[in-house]
């Protein structure tokens, strides 16, 4: 397993939000967390990114602990983080904000390369290099942060709910990426708010619920599972297995 | 008309030692959240410092920058560590009360070292005047100008042409994804609260070899400074230097053309008019910032 956490135990002041929570991501596939509002998805991110301290557990990556690190140290271990909120610096060039992507690098010509393949992986970085990151629309500023979290070319993406905000065109464009992304030898753990798109998109499914893991297993069994589609997924997905 | 010219002339001149000042401030606000009501505190502080070794060691104004503006940066990444760092919720709020107590205490140890004596730094060009064209300028006001100018310059490449700058920026407009890129963004607040104070080093040198001062001149000199970034717009830097020199052209020519009294009252009625209109200041960063 590339990531591995046991037992996790996490929260803001006295209470806890994450209650024990169990999860494995293999290599090479993208997972894709699902449940309610307040399940703790996002929290396992600011844990897994060394934002958040877990106050017991076990966070191993490629067998080694990240419990304690920063999250500059985080980085270095080859794992990456897009937030849920639009996370560009928006009065920066769009070239300055994916270059910044490589801040912890130290040699100017290896981020000069991984530029350059960057923009020929993304158009978006290409053509709009030189106007402002605000300026974008939504799906644009997304394929943006991808582009940037990709400078230190991470082996592990955390991407916290990638089609929040998007239209349906802009959305198959934003998923489109990610499964390239996967496709070019990254894992993926995503949050989707979106649960059947996320799944869809997965390999891998994961069920939260008052933080800890409800349900793990492959995305189509996660998905026509009928007691989570009742209760996460509006009940419909079954039907639409049934019909299909 | 000369007069007029005379007012916008001055108003430029001391509007660029403002906005040094001013730089520092807004600086601080825009990459930690939190309103530095001690700037005004360490600008006097500055002045003392240069009065000091002009004094007693016979620095030259100038040269003694070069021990002042290195001690104020230790001095600010001391006092972020020690008291601004340790602010973890309502950090704005609470940066306004911690930082106007170590106002208090500087001009309480700066009556206790100085005295309560008006004083003004003294050189040999702070009484030399020029003429430029149809009336002479203090030699002292063109000689700070420039002082401000190169220190501006600096600053700019500092933020724009270097790597801590990129983070300072990043940071500015965005603390969280700053932090997820890999930016230590707790050592560039340390660095900027150091840059900030730095700055007032050079601003308390210029605005002591132009102005008498006391310990307790800090109070107008903060309040001139906050109304020039909410009229600029908190966090601006561009528009704090904007701002600054407006502002003080404004002021400068209100008072020659009517009377110094009230010139001051321009100054506030000006920012009870901008706040009205436009409450995020000229160039206000709320409409940028996305965190």
């Amino acid at each position: 397993m590339l990531l591995e956490l046991t037992n996790v135990v996490a929260g803001y002041g006295g209470g806890d939000v994450l209650r024990g929570v169990n999860l494995a991501v293999e290599e090479g596939t993208i997972t894709c967390i699902v449940g309610p509002n307040g399940a703790g998805k996002s929290t396992v991110f600011t844990v897994i990114s060394g934002i958040l301290k877990p106050r017991t557990g076990q966070i191993l990556f490629k067998g080694k602990s990240l419990v304690g690190l920063s999250p500059q140290q985080v980085l270095t271990r080859g794992l990456v983080q897009v937030p849920q909120n639009h996370s560009l610096f928006p009065a920066m060039t769009v070239r300055e904000n994916v270059e910044l992507g490589a801040y912890m690098l130290r040699d100017r010509s290896l981020v000069r390369k991984r530029y350059d393949e960057i923009q020929a992986l993304f158009p978006t970085v290409r053509e709009r290099a030189s106007e402002q990151a605000g300026s974008l629309s939504g799906g644009q500023q997304r394929l943006v942060e991808f582009a940037r979290c990709l400078m230190l070319d991470p082996s592990l993406v955390l991407l916290d709910e990638p089609s929040m905000g998007l239209d349906p065109k802009t959305l198959r464009e934003v998923f489109k990426t990610i499964t390239t992304m996967k496709e070019a030898g990254r894992t993926i753990l995503l949050v989707e708010q979106n649960a059947r798109a996320g799944l869809r998109l997965a390999d891998h499914g994961v069920v939260m619920e008052s933080g800890q893991v409800r349900l793990d297993g492959p995305s189509e069994g996660v998905l026509n599972n009928p007691e989570i589609s009742a209760l996460y997924l509006g009940g419909s997905v079954s039907k639409q297995a049934a019909g299909a | 008309m000369s007069l007029v010219l005379q007012g916008i002339v001055t108003g430029i001149l001391t509007g660029g030692v403002y906005a040094l000042m001013a730089a520092g401030l807004t600086l601080i606000f825009g990459v930690m959240d939190i309103i530095n009501i001690a700037q005004g505190a360490f600008v006097i502080l500055g002045a003392y410092l240069s009065y000091w070794l002009s004094v007693h060691l016979h620095i030259d104004l100038f040269l003694g920058l070069f021990i002042t503006i290195p001690v104020m940066f230790v001095l600010g990444v001391i006092l972020e560590w020690l008291l601004i760092r340790p602010l973890k919720r309502d950090r704005t709020q609470l940066s306004i009360l911690v930082t106007y107590a170590l106002a208090i205490i500087i001009e309480g140890l700066l009556y206790f070292f100085f005295s309560a004596d008006n004083v003004k730094l003294f050189a040999w060009y702070t009484t030399q005047s020029i003429p430029v064209g149809p009336f002479y300028l203090p030699l002292i006001y063109l000689l700070a100008f420039a002082l401000s100018v190169v220190l501006l310059a600096a600053l700019y490449v500092l933020l724009y042409r270097t790597k801590f700058g990129r983070s300072v920026r990043a940071t500015t407009q965005n603390r969280a994804a700053a932090l997820l890129i890999g930016i230590d963004v707790e050592r560039v607040a340390a660095l900027t609260f150091g840059v900030g104070v730095a700055l007032t080093a050079a601003g308390g040198m210029a605005y002591g070899a132009t102005t008498p001062f006391t310990p307790n001149s800090h109070y107008d000199l903060i309040s001139r400074l906050l109304v020039i970034i909410i009229f600029a717009g908190m966090g601006s830097l561009g528009g704090a230097l904007i701002a600054s020199v407006g502002m003080l052209v404004i002021e400068n020519v209100t008072s020659l053309l009517w009377s110094p009294v009230w010139a001051s009252t321009v100054f506030y009625v000006l920012l009870v008019i901008i706040l009205l209109v436009r409450p995020q200041g000229l160039f206000g960063k709320f409409a940028t910032r996305n965190q």
